[in-house]
């Protein structure tokens, strides 16, 4: 996880790319910190995706994970 | 507005009440709601729920966003303020910061430096006193409950996006027949009659006609534009098909 997520400033971040979220269901799928977010703050039809989890923090164009 | 009935319209709107795996904001918008308008579902009809600036520097807990609705009732402003404030406590999360908005919409105010309110904290830093001036200025009820009140600066901002009529989504998803087992295809026409959106639009701003074919799957969901409940579908190489997330986290 923290090899795609980067500390920037003290925070895990992972920019996105637009709304392509392949890698964050890629590393959602394996992580064991996810929880869904309440189905009207999800962006990705996925649910199990980082931009779904409850401890992702949303920034421009990138996520904060909480959990990491 | 003040009908013979004695019902008058109020704008209601709440933020920062969450934290995580803890009911959502929406959720006790929806349940303020239903306290409010004494069971009568046509009093009430949805909530819209409306993104803000997402900014290290403000303190929100995952997403930064408002839910705001509008009730109408004969109950006096210190009566639903009581309600909704009773309710918003309880259901706060201990860490919440929780703040709520009201507007009685019969209340002559500058809507206009409301909306500019609402707009300006989707692209910028607002502060809780500018959010305390701009209310007393504007006769605008806003109080904080818990916390460090930060949810006050929401509150206002989500009231004022309401009322400019083009922003957010709708809460929650509607229910079809037909669709937990899969794609329906239905008319606009009957898809109008059987969610009671205003209208069904393309991701393009174009409005469907009632016998345009739709197929609907998935979570079909609405969002707030034109001061209408608008069901957002998309040209998928020529079927209208109900917008995906990705789509829908536009607006």
């Amino acid at each position: 996880m923290q090899q795609v997520f980067e500390l920037f400033q003290g925070r895990w971040q992972l920019t996105l790319d637009g709304e392509d979220y392949g890698t964050s269901r890629q590393l959602a799928a394996k992580c064991g910190g996810f929880i869904a977010d309440d189905e009207d703050e999800q962006v990705d039809d996925i649910e199990r995706s980082c931009v779904n989890c409850a401890r992702r923090r949303w920034l421009i164009d990138a996520i904060e994970c909480t959990f990491l | 507005m003040v009908r013979a009935s004695g019902l008058r319209s109020w704008l209601v709107c709440i933020d920062d009440t969450d934290d995580i795996g803890t009911k959502g904001t929406g959720e006790i918008a929806e349940e303020i709601a239903r306290l409010l308008s004494d069971n009568h579902l046509s009093r009430c009809a949805f909530v819209t729920r409306h993104q803000l600036y997402v900014h290290p520097d403000i303190p929100y807990t995952s997403h930064n966003s408002a839910m705001c609705f509008q009730v109408r009732t004969t109950k006096s402003q210190e009566e639903i303020l009581q309600i909704a404030v009773a309710h918003l406590r309880s259901q706060s999360a201990a860490a919440a910061d929780p703040g709520i908005a009201l507007l009685d919409l019969h209340h002559p105010c500058d809507r206009e430096a409301l909306i500019a309110f609402g707009e300006q904290a989707k692209v910028e830093v607002k502060t809780k006193a500018q959010a305390y001036a701009l209310a007393e200025l504007l006769g605008i009820h806003l109080s904080e409950h818990g916390g460090t009140g930060q949810g006050v600066i929401g509150a206002l901002a989500g009231l004022g996006l309401r009322l400019q009529g083009n922003d957010g989504r709708i809460k929650g998803q509607f229910k079809l027949p037909g669709l937990e087992a899969g794609e329906v295809q239905f008319s606009v026409g009957e898809a109008i009659e059987l969610t009671g959106v205003d209208r069904v639009l393309s991701d393009s701003g174009e409005q469907l006609c009632f016998k345009t074919p739709l197929y609907l799957s998935g979570k079909v969901k609405a969002v707030y534009r034109d001061h209408q409940v608008s069901l957002l579908v998309y040209d998928d190489q020529g079927r209208w098909r109900n917008a995906l997330k990705q789509q829908l986290k536009h607006y």
